[in-house]
């Protein structure tokens, strides 16, 4: 929620000052944090982007660049906007250490933020003020040792063993159905995570009108971009219908979603 | 609905074909992923240590700090493996280092299924069917990482103008913003749940299923307070609508 107070210690806590030299050894954890957490992530950037041109290089798969193209735009019509959106939105939760570790990692919502709030509560920072900063970061560093150790030991090690143990016809049930069996969960826990009615309403009525009526009557075109368009409908209805004077509708940080 | 020969025929054309797991298993993307994790370790030690370091510049003991890192490694225990649960799930669709590198980094399981299947679409193409091709999943696994390149690139530039900006920010009014990402969520998993639906009818079981576990595992967690129970109600949820998936395809009334 907007509520979610700051942890990364912009603010000082009223009562607490500190000393000239305590600014000094502040300043050169800022420093310290802002350079290599810029440096790490960046790094992280490259490798993360380089699999699929990896793939592309050295396998005989050669899809044409305008497929390539064509998938990127239709994923960023959908996603484009959280690119600037989530940072802006959690540069003020999380402060410049926490943001390069955060967007590095991600699961910033169902992870790494209770595990920040957990840890200030655990030796009574007080949120907003330096120490609970620090507290912070301390603590997504324990999450992040926990988040590499479960995917590289339960998925990297155990998941191939699963998989590879799984009988062909349960591993074909998994292939073809995982996606409505994701899909049905994380709507409905969208919908209750957000709370909002309206702009409910309004994307499944949007859904359903584009799928299941404008795409069966439109060139095959339409079919690819049609979470685009319903999303571009939603919103502009959303934006139109939304609630004026008095307060804004309930939302915030639990939209985002890595 | 289609006859169960036929679903069977076009399933095991599917697997001779579209042979995915031979190129997502190769082992420099293993070394790959290794090393994704391995910056991911690098920063957090030197984030510890700058913190353990510091400490003093913030009235913080040694104690407190090595208690914020206990505090935050145990509350990311249950969320974790709530996210390797709905990794394995990937697996057979996008081989184990794709998994690793996608979920592991900046990715959210959701967004990557979501992502690539809309990458898929734009090909006349769908996840995990006769359709899902190697050069369907090697356009996928592009839209998916330029998607996630957007999201650091993002954060790479923002983050530097925003620190100098941040008192100017605190004024922009957040009421426009919390608006659109919102609404866009909605639209986009609620027409992403919708393309299900004229699939088959395991495809609706399952979206039923996983739907009814959610709804069933967050009226509980609300209820009597069990916090837990959100970070692996994603997780439950796709047991149920697998499990449901199962039985419905068993039975017949699947579509290949």
């Amino acid at each position: 929620m907007l509520h979610t107070p700051q942890v990364w210690g912009q603010r000082e806590g009223g009562a607490v000052t500190f000393t000239a030299e305590q600014d000094r050894i502040h300043g050169a954890y800022t420093r310290a944090t802002n350079r290599w957490g810029m440096v790490t992530l960046f790094v992280g950037f490259l490798l993360a982007t380089s699999l699929p041109f990896i793939l592309y290089v050295t396998t005989g798969i050669h899809p044409t660049i305008g497929q390539i193209v064509t998938a990127f735009v239709a994923v960023a019509a959908v996603y484009g906007a959280f690119y600037v959106l989530e940072p802006i939105t959690y540069f003020p939760i999380l402060g410049p250490a926490g943001m390069y570790q955060a967007f590095m990692i991600g699961n910033i919502s169902n992870k790494l933020l209770p595990s920040a709030i957990v840890a200030q509560s655990t030796i009574k920072a007080v949120p907003g003020t330096r120490k609970a900063a620090y507290s912070s970061t301390a603590a997504i560093c324990g999450a992040a040792l926990v988040h590499v150790a479960s995917m590289l030991i339960l998925v990297g090690i155990f998941g191939t063993v699963i998989v590879s143990i799984t009988p062909p016809a349960i591993t074909e049930v998994a292939r073809l159905y995982i996606l409505p069996s994701i899909l049905g969960g994380v709507l409905v826990q969208l919908i209750a995570t957000l709370k909002q009615v309206r702009a409910t309403v309004i994307a499944i009525a949007v859904a359903l009108l584009i799928v299941l009526v404008v795409v069966p009557h439109s060139p095959k075109i339409v079919s690819s971009f049609a979470t685009a368009l319903a999303v571009f409908v939603t919103v502009g209805l959303t934006w139109a219908f939304r609630s004026r004077g008095g307060k804004p509708d309930e939302t915030g940080d639990s939209a985002l979603i890595n | 609905m289609i006859d169960d020969a036929a679903a069977r025929h076009a399933i095991f054309a599917a697997r001779n074909s579209d042979n995915i797991g031979s190129i997502a298993n190769m082992p420099i993307l293993w070394i790959l992923a290794v090393a994704v994790f391995a910056v991911i370790i690098v920063q957090s030690v030197i984030y510890f240590v700058a913190v353990k370091r510091n400490a003093a510049g913030a009235d913080m003991s040694q104690a407190e700090v090595n208690r914020s890192f206990r505090a935050g490694a145990v509350a990311a225990i249950g969320p974790s493996l709530a996210v390797v649960l709905v990794s394995i799930a990937l697996l057979p669709l996008f081989g184990t280092p794709p998994v690793l590198v996608r979920v592991g980094l900046i990715g959210s399981a959701a967004t990557e299924v979501a992502s690539a299947s809309i990458a898929a679409g734009t090909m006349g193409a769908q996840l995990g069917d006769a359709s899902y091709t190697q050069d369907v999943f090697l356009v996928a696994l592009f839209a998916m990482s330029l998607s996630g390149a957007g999201w650091m690139l993002g954060t790479l530039i923002l983050t530097p103008v925003l620190t100098k900006g941040s008192d100017k920010l605190s004024r922009v009014n957040p009421a426009l913003m919390a608006i659109v990402p919102s609404s866009a969520l909605l639209a986009a998993f609620a027409t992403l749940t919708v393309t299900e639906i004229p699939k088959s009818m395991v495809h609706i079981a399952a979206l039923l299923a996983s739907a009814a576990a959610m709804a069933v595992c967050l009226s509980i967690a609300k209820a009597f307070s069990v916090s837990w129970l959100r970070e692996w109600a994603l997780g439950i949820a796709i047991v149920a609508g697998l499990g449901c998936a199962y039985v419905a395809h068993s039975a017949g009334l699947g579509a290949a």
